[in-house]
């Protein structure tokens, strides 16, 4: 091995001796990147019998208390650059062996050619995500990227076909950076079927600015497949150790389906905004404190969400009555068009503490995250546990306890108990 | 006329010292280390007490007195994680989670003794006042206190050598004088295009017991870039300056 580096040879006593290198050839760059991850992910569920969406999903079959899943997943990404052309992609794989069935589905998150002649500009088509907004566990103002995991925040996620470009320009003064990104979004049945209404081509576009040390993006989306929204968010460190954040999103005309508890659907049209406020706060002691709060205009009202979760049960009483499940399937239906969504109600707290390697023993990081639906004062919780001491390995020991009363949100989920180990490989 | 002679003997014998500006002997110091605006690739390496290791190899870019940015190729699970600082806006990127986050100087990305001010370091004169210019023997003591609460390090022990200018030691402490890390320059090394400087760097903490840290620092050159590679729209694409 052509060794051109530095080599130390660090004396421990007089018995070890242990050499050093940096082979310089570990910086030398490749015109291609070949990459991704290998994950492994059982979760073991304990179901809450008496619940609403028990009895939506399960009411043809008996799994028992418990409910074994497993999870796999084969995340690849790979880039080839030349000058100042660059050709991404990142597929995911994903293998699920759970109640329902095993399946096995491949799918292009990402995917686009991007030329960039000066630091300063670029231009790209393709498959790609944005992830817009400040937000740690929500972000209203995304207004092109599909819905996060607040339990799984750090994601990838699929992106949408689109065709964007990048500005940037550098100030001195209070103004730092100003950068502008517009993006052009088409819908039809055969692109971004998804995304929203078909055969129109939505224009949206990112401004950011970095003004007296604070980020702050205006951002908006209009077109016909979505109706027009726009926004803005903001993030600064208020001292050394405490950043704040928000986003506020104003949607005009939204579209909201609901169900009374007797089966009728009602569909209103208003303007809402949804908003977020939130701080990171980092202690001497290196613990790490996320807070959110999170304000979804969009989102069902408590009575809403009772009234919903009452139509399942009573439609579970018929079902068990009559054997008829059609206003199950009814309920299934509603819930595909927005209360299945997670975290569908209004109004929202967050918070995550995590501590970085505690007694100093380094790499382990224990954390609890809080999810609590301030409406119906329902809530999960999220003690986990995460070593990164190997290379290029990550494990996660998580779990999760759900509780509130009935017809709350966390008290209708169709477990109370979950737990999951997640083990990654990174290649 | 002989008490006059004395005097001029002492004068001429203590004019050194005396004129031995700190805050220049600190520029020239930072000097020494790298140029002002330069490239350059480091591998940090995490050893615990039983001798297992962790390593991380990083290209870093800075440009004047308050920009640079880092971003990690290896290993596989950090490839691609770039970190930048601003001024006092420093700012962390993952591509899995997509988006810039901001960040504080004394968090760590990397786990260890490392933090993000270690890696994204400006020039020590920078963020520093020297507060007071000892001599000891064959080096300068450079007593050094923090010009704004943001920095990561209250106050620096800096020990110097006089002949090369280059550091030696620098022990980094809380503002109550407790020690937080040592940091050891070793190995200097000509690196071409007239920079001559410490090639290794060994760092121990009382707060980390029998834990220690290797920087090992290679293909350091001088290189300007454009102001916009110092932005959060940029962090994503740092990778096309290599």
């Amino acid at each position: 091995m052509a060794v051109a580096g530095i080599t130390l040879v660090l004396f421990s006593g007089v018995l070890h001796a242990e050499e050093y290198t940096f082979d310089i050839s570990e910086t030398e760059k490749k015109p291609y990147h070949l990459g991704g991850y290998l994950e492994f992910r059982p979760i073991l569920s304990v179901l809450d019998k008496d619940a609403a969406l028990y009895e939506l999903w399960f009411y043809n079959r008996d799994e028992g208390q418990t409910l074994p899943e497993y999870y796999a997943a084969l995340q690849l990404e790979g880039s080839v650059e030349k000058g100042p052309v660059k050709i991404f992609a990142r597929t995911n794989t994903q293998y699920q062996d759970t109640y329902l069935d095993t399946t096995f589905k491949t799918t292009v998150f990402e995917g686009w050619l991007a030329v960039r002649p000066a630091p300063f500009l670029a231009v790209d088509a393709g498959k790609r995500t944005f992830k817009w907004g400040k937000g740690y566990a929500w972000n209203p103002v995304a207004f092109v990227d599909r819905p996060k995991n607040p339990n799984e925040p750090d994601l990838n996620l699929e992106g949408f076909v689109v065709a964007s470009a990048e500005y940037i320009k550098s100030f001195s003064g209070p103004l730092k950076t100003l950068s502008v990104t517009p993006v052009l979004l088409p819908v039809s049945e055969q692109v971004n079927d998804d995304f929203g209404a078909s055969d129109h081509l939505n224009v949206a576009g990112k401004i950011y600015l970095l003004l007296y040390d604070t980020d702050i993006d205006f951002l908006f989306l209009s077109g016909g497949s979505k109706t027009s929204r726009y926004g803005l968010d903001f993030s600064r460190n208020i001292t050394t150790n405490l950043e704040v954040h928000g986003e506020y999103a104003r949607i005009n005309d939204f579209r909201q389906n609901m169900i009374a508890s007797d089966g009728n659907t009602s569909q209103t049209v208003s303007d809402v905004s949804n908003w977020l406020l939130g701080l990171r706060y980092l202690t001497g002691k290196d613990t790490t404190y996320i807070f959110e709060y999170y304000r979804n205009g969009a989102g069902f009202t408590e009575q809403q969400t009772r009234d919903y979760f009452t139509f399942i049960h009573d439609a579970y009483d018929y079902y068990l009555s009559s054997g008829d499940d059609a206003f199950l399937q009814k309920a299934a239906a509603v819930s595909a068009r927005g209360y299945g969504a997670p975290n569908a109600g209004r109004s929202y707290l967050y918070l995550r503490v995590s501590q970085k390697e505690p007694f100093d023993i380094v790499y382990w990081t224990p954390a609890v995250t809080a999810i609590v639906n301030t409406e119906d004062k329902s809530f999960s919780i999220t003690p986990e546990i995460s070593y990164t001491g190997i290379t290029n390995i990550e494990l996660r020991l998580r779990a999760m306890v759900l509780a509130g009363s009935r017809l709350s949100e966390f008290g209708e989920k169709q477990n109370d108990f979950r737990v999951e180990l997640m083990a990654r490989y990174y290649f | 006329m002989r008490a006059f002679l004395i005097f001029l003997g002492l004068l001429a014998w203590a004019v050194p010292a005396a004129a031995i500006d700190g805050t220049e002997l600190l520029r020239q110091v930072d000097r020494n280390l790298n140029p002002v605006s330069y490239e350059s690739y480091r591998k940090l390496i995490n050893i615990e007490p039983d001798g297992r290791k962790k390593e991380f190899t990083l290209f870093t870019v800075k440009k004047g007195r308050d920009k640079v940015a880092s971003l990690f190729i290896a290993p596989a699970s950090e490839k691609g994680r770039s970190t930048l600082r601003l001024g006092d806006n420093m700012w962390f990127y993952i591509p899995n989670v997509g988006k810039p986050i901001r960040i504080t100087s004394l968090q760590s990305v990397v786990g260890g003794v490392f933090n993000n001010a270690d890696i994204l370091q400006l020039d020590y004169a920078e963020e520093y006042t020297v507060e007071k210019l000892e001599e000891q023997g064959s080096e300068y003591l450079l007593h050094l206190k923090a010009k704004t609460k943001t920095v990561a390090y209250d106050r620096i022990r800096l020990w110097a050598g006089k002949e090369k200018k280059l550091p030696t030691k620098i022990e980094c402490l809380t503002e109550a004088g407790m020690l937080i890390k040592t940091l050891y320059f070793k190995d200097v090394k000509d690196f071409g295009g007239g920079i001559i400087r410490p090639a290794v760097i060994e760092t121990d903490s009382p707060l980390y017991k029998d834990y220690k840290s290797i920087i090992l620092v290679a293909k350091t050159k001088a290189r300007d870039f454009k102001d916009e590679v110092f932005t959060l729209t940029f962090m994503p694409n740092l990778e096309s300056l290599r």
